[in-house]
């Protein structure tokens, strides 16, 4: 019944993104009879009914369903259940084509209110995206198939026709135990796709644009502020990301280069870098063509995480072939680079005109360095993560590119990225006199130096801690110097209080400062890693209950082993008590959860304290009361810092959306696509 | 005070600040912890991209054990990254050298760098005709796509190139860890003979060293096979399986090359004290006393108990029994 509900759910969408690509196509040529409304009702209306069917099968425990018998299991409990509709591959596409289709109603209803050929040809464009998604799901990734040979837990054949005979599994073994053991795994996953799958608007918008050969201002707008909102997402759902790793990860980490962390990197990066040269476009009308090949890139790049993280062939080369979901992706991505960009070069006309660049001590001269930097440094990411896979596909030759590599090279280029980060803001348009940059930098300059050195004498001498609040500290001084300077100068000449006039100024440029928000966050992220990832230390020790031993000051002690029962877990762990002199800090329970027959999972336990969190880990399991069990003890200072840091940057970006909406078009200027 | 003294004297305390900062960071007398260095290196087989230091996984965790002990034993980095490499299948080293096959990986960025900055120079002495003084769109658009087109096929060739060059330069392979991974098939006499020569102390060596001993006994160089073997049967690091292959080999060409029938004997006898099951010892051992010393009693009860093993291939079997027949006949050997 669910199998049938949820079928006819994606080729219901399947076909609204047909008919959205026609009706789009139509309408973007001035045929005023083409009805979008209906497509994109359709499009949303059969993506919704197959993501309902998807999650009622979980909630009803209806193993008639391959997904269902596969990764759920009866005994799984809310949150875990819903969230499992995304834990595997063919659910995911489920969230992804949901997605998808939620973003093209926002879209939809925008050119509702103004319709343009510009917003019909986004909308076509999104519906052929739609097209491939739906047709993956009814094809090699389909969630609703059958299962018509039941296993004891699982299924072992299955059937994509929803009639067919069903022999259903009493349960089903589960969904990944790693995948259950924080409550998280409910929530980034959709976060991280709002960001990942936003980026098809800008994408729409720059193909659209390139199709009806109109590459003014509005394209750019657009898809500036779409990337927007697709970018605070995808920050946000990194971040998550980071942070369940940290908490439910037993290794103390945020942060590994792991080609699935390094796919939702790369698509971030060159979001980044277009956020800063649309600005210049907007402004100045340069860096046309560049913000074409960005959109394109910042799309392709999602593709192709979705192709690295979701075809297994990270795992192992060789299991590329072993679903078509790969094969499927790849073609898709090599489709879109080829097409976007033969477009793009058939339009190169279009793009063509842009002033000239008058000096490179200018505002837009430091966003073209931050542009190469952020570009580059994408570029490093992706031939990191796709090296070992390619030189293996072609010679065989196994070769492994980690955290090293990466550290290496992009730790410094983050410092280069900080550091320009402190120039660019102050800088004024077009050409400065070098004097005026000067004076803005000369007194951060001073202070962070200041207090690079006081770190280094007070805290640690390490070179990254110390460099990091030494251009930490910069950066913020030269956001507060701008604001005084402007607030000063406005005080000087409206008499208002110095309250009211950093009002005027903040909201009078809010999606400036709304930017500088974000870098703000930037600098609290660039400490906070510095700090933990350079400051932290690590201890294993072996403990009877009743012992005690000294950790960086805090005094532990193994109190006694505990199991405990929970619907669907069950947790074998020790309390430790820890204190500190006379004070009792806090009391912790590192564990390991088991889930049915499933491995068991270690899960630490965190003491949060205001100089760094307290990283306890359970490194065996106590078997009998009196056994010595081993321990691993970690420090992360600073580490609230990096989250911190992730939350302001996130507000920053959203901040700043808000602002651009609220922006007023010139007065006088309409769309120049408009119908 | 003057806009000129409070620059002059703001650049003086920069300069000061910023090297005092440079001495107190170039004198940090932490030391890196080794143990965590290393393991930060190696990928963790059973993980995901994970290293060694990283993974709470098991085999993570008795990797790292052993890195601690052999720190702990004075071992150099390398030596204990080749023993790992060596000792865990899919373990690879996170931290590719520059060189060979991953020499691209690190120029790329490097040229990428200066491809962008060169692009960014290009543009800026040639921001784009304005639409006034712009020619017939398909001749402009040549002409804004050329340069790209260019620079990006020189990007390509020198990294190529580049690639091409250095790769034949860093080979012969200088260390063990450069031939972990590979097939052994692929790698020529001449490779292998410098990697054993440039890890003679190592405590891995002895795999790398037989098979090369192996190539040289098949093809019938004994003279080149006979080092290696002894090398290999006299290390204190060969596992007993390599010694007993070693012995064994040994004590045939001594025989087979040299007729020498108590050497022979000697080794084989070695070989049997390792393993007094190993029926090629035993076999081998019969014919050089039967053939060479002519004691076809010995002889004889030795390819009895080769027979007496129940898993013996039926075409050895039926070689040896015939052999046998002819020590029981009294017949010279052939």
């Amino acid at each position: 019944m669910l199998s049938l509900l949820g079928s006819a759910g994606m080729v219901v969408a399947l076909i609204g993104a047909g008919l959205l690509v026609a009706r789009g196509i139509r309408a973007s040529r001035n045929d005023h009879r083409a009805n979008l409304a209906g497509a994109a009702r359709v499009l949303l209306a059969g993506a919704v009914t197959s993501m309902a069917a998807l999650v009622l099968a979980l909630l009803t425990d209806d193993f008639s369903l391959v997904y269902t018998a596969n990764h759920h299991s009866s005994a799984t409990p809310f949150p875990f259940d819903v969230a499992t509709a995304w834990g595997a591959l063919e659910g995911s596409i489920v969230l992804w084509g949901l997605v998808l289709a939620g973003y093209t109603w926002f879209a939809f209803r925008r050119f509702r209110r103004s319709p343009d050929r510009l917003g019909a040809a986004a909308l076509a464009v999104m519906g052929a995206v739609a097209i491939f998604f739906f047709g993956l799901m009814v094809t090699v990734a389909n969630p609703f198939e059958v299962c018509v040979e039941a296993l004891e837990a699982g299924c072992s054949r299955s059937s994509p026709w929803p009639f067919a005979a069903v022999d259903a599994p009493v349960n089903g073994p589960g969904p990944n135990p790693l995948l259950q053991n924080h409550f998280m795994m409910a929530v980034h996953p959709p976060v991280l796709y709002l960001g990942y799958v936003g980026m098809t608007v800008p994408f729409a918008y720059a193909i659209g644009a390139l199709a009806l050969g109109v590459a003014g201002p509005e394209w750019l707008r657009r898809s500036h502020r779409s990337t927007l909102v697709a970018w605070s997402f995808l920050t946000l759902g990194i971040l998550l990301g980071g942070w369940w790793a940290y908490e439910v990860l037993s290794w103390g980490g945020y942060w590994a280069w792991d080609p699935v962390e390094n796919a939702s990197l790369m698509p971030w990066l060159v979001a980044t870098a277009f956020l800063h040269s649309g600005i210049v476009q907007q402004r100045r009308g340069m860096l046309q063509a560049w913000n074409f090949i960005l959109v394109i890139s910042t799309f392709s790049l999602t593709i192709l995480g979705t192709f690295l993280t979701r075809s297994g062939t990270i795992n192992s080369v060789h299991s590329f072939t072993q679903s078509a979901i790969g094969p499927a992706l790849l073609g898709f991505l090599v489709l879109t680079l080829a097409g976007s960009f033969v477009l793009f070069s058939t339009r190169a006309d279009l793009v063509a005109s842009s002033p000239r660049l008058e000096s490179f001590v200018s505002r837009e001269g430091a966003f073209l360095v931050n542009n190469l930097l952020l570009s580059v440094y994408a570029f490093i990411v992706l031939i990191g993560t796709t090296y070992p896979l390619v030189l293996e596909a072609f010679t065989g030759t196994q070769v492994g590119v980690g955290e090293p590599f990466f550290n290496r090279l992009a730790v410094p280029l983050s410092f280069l990225l900080l550091l320009v980060m402190g120039f660019g803001p102050v800088t004024p348009w077009r050409a400065s006199a070098p004097g005026v940059v000067w004076r803005r930098v000369r007194n951060p300059a001073v202070v962070g130096l200041a207090a690079g050195v006081l770190t280094a004498l007070l805290v640690s001498r390490n070179g990254w801690v110390a460099s990091s609040i030494t251009l930490g500290v910069f950066v913020l001084g030269t956001l507060v110097g701008l604001l005084i300077e402007q607030v000063g100068r406005r005080t000087a000449k409206t008499g208002e209080t110095a309250a009211e006039a950093t009002r005027k100024v903040v909201t009078g440029d809010g999606a400036f400062w709304a930017g500088q928000l974000s870098h703000a966050g930037v600098v609290l992220i660039a400490i906070g890693i510095a700090f933990a990832a350079n400051l932290g230390t690590h201890a294993q020790v072996e403990m009877q209950p009743g012992e005690s031993t000294v950790f960086e000051g805090y005094t532990i002690t193994y109190e006694s082993p505990f199991q405990q029962t929970l619907p669907g877990k069950t947790i074998v762990g020790a309390r430790l008590s820890v204190t500190r002199g006379d004070q009792f800090v806090g009391l912790v329970e590192p564990s390991w959860n088991f889930f049915g027959a499933q491995s068991a999972v270690g899960t630490p336990d965190v003491l949060h304290r205001p100089d760094g969190d307290l990283y306890f880990t359970l490194d065996d399991l106590p078997e009998d009361a009196g056994d010595v069990v081993g321990f691993s003890f970690d420090t992360s200072p600073l580490i609230w810092v990096l989250w911190l840091g992730g939350l302001v940057t996130v507000v920053g970006g959203f901040l700043a959306m808000r602002a651009r909406r609220s922006e007023r078009r010139p007065a006088g200027e309409r769309p120049t696509v408009d119908v | 005070m003057s806009e000129r003294l409070r620059n002059i004297l703001t650049v003086a305390v920069m300069l000061a600040l910023a090297g005092v900062l440079v001495v107190l960071v170039a004198t940090n007398p932490t030391s890196a912890d080794r143990v965590e260095s290393i393991g930060e290196r190696i990928k963790c087989p059973v993980c995901q991209g994970e290293s060694i230091a990283n993974s709470p996984s098991q085999m993570a965790q008795d990797m790292m054990a052993l890195v601690q002990e052999r720190v702990e034993d004075g071992l150099s980095d390398e030596a204990i990254i080749d023993e790992l490499l060596f000792s865990y299948s899919g373990a690879v080293l996170l931290d590719p050298p520059a060189g060979g096959s991953t020499l691209i990986l690190w120029l790329a960025p490097v040229g990428a760098l200066v491809v962008g900055a060169g692009v960014i120079l290009w543009w800026r002495s040639h921001p784009g005709a304005t639409p006034t003084d712009a020619g017939p769109p398909e001749h402009s658009r040549v002409r804004r796509l050329a340069p790209l087109l260019i620079l990006g096929g020189a990007f390509a060739v020198i990294i190529v190139v580049a690639g091409f060059f250095l790769q034949e330069r860093a080979g012969p392979a200088s260390g063990v860890a450069n031939l972990a991974g590979q097939d052994l098939d692929e790698v020529s006499n001449e490779t292998m003979e410098a990697v054993v020569a440039a890890n003679v102390d190592h405590p891995q060596v002895d795999g790398m060293r037989l098979a090369l001993a192996e190539r040289y006994y098949e093809s019938g160089d004994f003279r080149s096979a006979f080092p290696h073997y002894l090398a290999v049967a006299e290390s204190p690091d060969a596992t007993d399986q390599q010694a007993l292959t070693a012995l064994i080999r040994l004590g045939w060409m001594a025989w087979e090359g040299n007729r020498e029938v108590e050497t022979a004997v000697g080794l084989l006898d070695q070989a049997l004290a390792i393993d007094e099951d190993s029926d090629t010892a035993r076999y081998l051992k019969a014919q050089v006393l039967w053939c060479g010393a002519g004691d076809t009693e010995q002889a004889g009860e030795l390819l009895e108990e080769v027979l007496s093993d129940p898993e013996l291939a039926d075409d050895s079997r039926e070689l040896i029994q015939s052999d046998l027949d002819a020590i029981r006949s009294g017949a010279s050997c052939t």
